[in-house]
């Protein structure tokens, strides 16, 4: 069942350099319970997705198009409904675990603080229950965990520190923004581990943003690739590492290690001058007179979608 | 003795626990290791084993404890100042933030600059030098008027290398060198690197956490672990290493 629809949605930034087209014509769905990963290199408008379901985006963007949650449309709700979705309904954990915990409360408090905000229950109650949540993401000691500083922790211990806040109010959709960037093997071990047990305690649905493929076939169901501010490919994850179908997808699997590091041909391009038509054509082995000319639409081939001229 | 090479030999390096505290903690004990021309030697550990420390002990960035650093025969920490520093101009380090290793108020062109005009060379003979490096590394002059914020992480990283490329090492030690770039951009530098380094004979030393990076770029490994090396051999034998202690169980 579908949670979180996302149909035609453009985001622009009007910057001193130019318009930045950040997100075009998006269309997407979350279904209840299921992982979707968010794939594509930096910059290519995946944390402005999120911040735009969010609404976290700055003054300067310009949105148009339609979010849908639970038959609501997020984008037309006024800032106080908004309030009580964020936390409430669709949490966000952001990139960096320690720089996102305050440094001068303690853990324990900064969980418990959703709770008094928007539940209202007494004291002892939001210590119990936020004891019960350290339990369940693995640590020893939960009424000592409390007491303790963001800086006593290492980032792994953050990091479930997040999630436990993201998990105090049980949110139906979590959106998770490059959850390990920069931490070493071990704990990315550790963080898909911590992402399984809250999917099986939690059912709640995960919007997994990342560019490190190995993470998002670990994790997802299905994945999104996306270049440049344009979906090119959705598809089921599995299908997709055995299966990719748009060019793009094809050399980014290529340049994974064990496919021997594959470099592509040239570079992304840059979002102010944006190339006309397909904005992968320049790199493309296949591309065709008409690539140059008009963006393509999506297709639907085989339970995927691909927005690309080859499966006309 | 085999003299044209860096080596490291029986390294330790203790740091005091506080101020004034006369505990001391001990970072890295007996680390020897060396690099060879034209060969890789991966050095491998979880974050926050002393990696970096070690790379700067090799760039006499830091003095070691105990031990000595050998480049090209010379004993960086004991040799006269003079020999000290040619020996030193031989070794150059990429950092794992390139972007931050450019000075941010500088424009590439400046950055570029500053390393040749140290040089003495004349001006035509410095633009020349500057623009084929640039075009070596795979980036057009557009890029001089821009500043480090105002160009991708891979480009900026090409830009360092490209800096490195001007002063002609011998060596050159490579700290986390795509820790920061998405795997596309990644592998294209890893490539450059390969090219760059079978054109110019270079030795590399070259630090990751990554291990099928490393495995792919090395032809000996080094891994440390709790500050000592616990396995030091041939990537061949590393496999077996690896697939023994089963720590790189989360890979595709």
């Amino acid at each position: 069942m579908e949670i979180l629809e996302i149909q035609d949605l453009n985001v622009k930034f009007t910057t001193p350099i130019g318009e930045v087209y950040a997100v075009n014509n998006a269309s997407f769905t979350l279904n209840t319970n299921e992982t979707l990963a968010l794939v594509g290199e930096t910059g290519c408008g995946k944390s402005v997705i999120a911040n735009t379901i969010m609404r976290l985006l700055p003054q300067n963007a310009e949105i148009s198009g339609n979010i849908f949650y639970k038959g609501n449309n997020l984008l037309k709700i006024s800032d106080r409904e908004m309030e009580k979705t964020r936390q409430q309904e669709i949490a966000i954990i952001f990139q960096n675990p320690t720089l996102s915990l305050n440094p001068l409360y303690k853990i324990g408090d900064q969980i418990s603080e959703p709770l008094f905000v928007h539940k209202k229950i007494s004291k002892k109650e939001a210590f119990n229950k936020t004891t019960k949540l350290l339990k369940t993401m693995g640590f020893q000691n939960p009424s000592k965990s409390y007491e303790m500083y963001p800086h006593q922790l290492s980032g792994g211990m953050n990091q479930r520190v997040i999630l436990s806040i993201s998990l105090t109010l049980n949110p139906s959709i979590i959106i998770a923004d490059e959850p390990t960037k920069g931490l070493d093997n071990e704990l990315v071990k550790d963080i898909v581990e911590e992402f399984k047990t809250v999917n099986k305690i939690n059912n709640s649905s995960l919007l997994l943003i990342t560019h490190d493929l190995s993470l998002a076939r670990e994790l997802s169901d299905r994945i999104i690739i996306m270049y440049s501010g344009d979906i090119v490919e959705i598809t089921k994850t599995e299908s997709f590492f055995k299966n990719p179908l748009h060019p793009y997808s094809k050399i980014l699997l290529n340049s994974l290690p064990e496919r021997g590091f594959n470099p592509p041909k040239g570079n992304s391009p840059s979002m102010v001058n944006i190339p006309k038509g397909c904005k992968f054509h320049p790199r493309c082995p296949h591309k065709k007179k008409i690539c140059s000319e008009k963006i393509p639409p999506i297709y639907s081939i085989d339970g995927g979608n691909v927005r690309c001229y080859l499966f006309q | 003795m085999l003299l044209i090479s860096v080596i490291v030999d029986c390294v330790s390096k203790s740091y005091s626990s506080g101020l004034f505290s006369k505990r001391y903690d001990k970072i890295l004990s007996d680390i020897s290791l060396e690099i060879t021309k034209r060969k890789t030697v991966g050095l491998i550990g979880p974050s926050g084993v002393g990696k970096t420390t070690l790379a700067k002990i090799i760039m006499g960035l830091e003095n070691p404890t105990s031990g000595k650093i050998l480049i090209d025969g010379t004993d960086i920490w004991n040799a006269p100042s003079e020999e000290r520093d040619t020996s030193l101009k031989k070794i150059k380090m990429v950092f794992q933030d390139s972007q931050g290793s450019l000075n941010p108020k500088k424009t590439i062109k400046q950055s570029l600059y500053d390393t040749v005009n140290l040089m003495g060379l004349d001006a035509s003979t410095r633009e020349s030098l500057v623009l084929e490096l640039l075009d070596r590394v795979g980036l057009s002059s557009d890029i001089f008027c821009r500043y480090p914020h105002q160009i991708s992480g891979g480009q900026n990283q090409r830009v360092a290398l490209a800096r490195i490329l001007l002063v002609k090492p011998e060596y050159v030690i490579l700290d986390e060198p795509t820790s920061a770039l998405d795997i596309a951009v990644q592998a294209q530098i890893l490539e450059l690197l390969n090219n760059l380094q079978k054109e110019n004979n270079f030795g590399y030393l070259l630090i990751s956490h990554n291990i099928p990076l490393i495995d792919f770029m090395s032809d000996e490994i080094v891994v440390l672990d709790k500050g000592s090396i616990i396995f030091r051999g041939e990537t061949k034998e590393f496999t077996e290493f690896n697939s023994l202690k089963n720590k790189n169980s989360f890979k595709v």
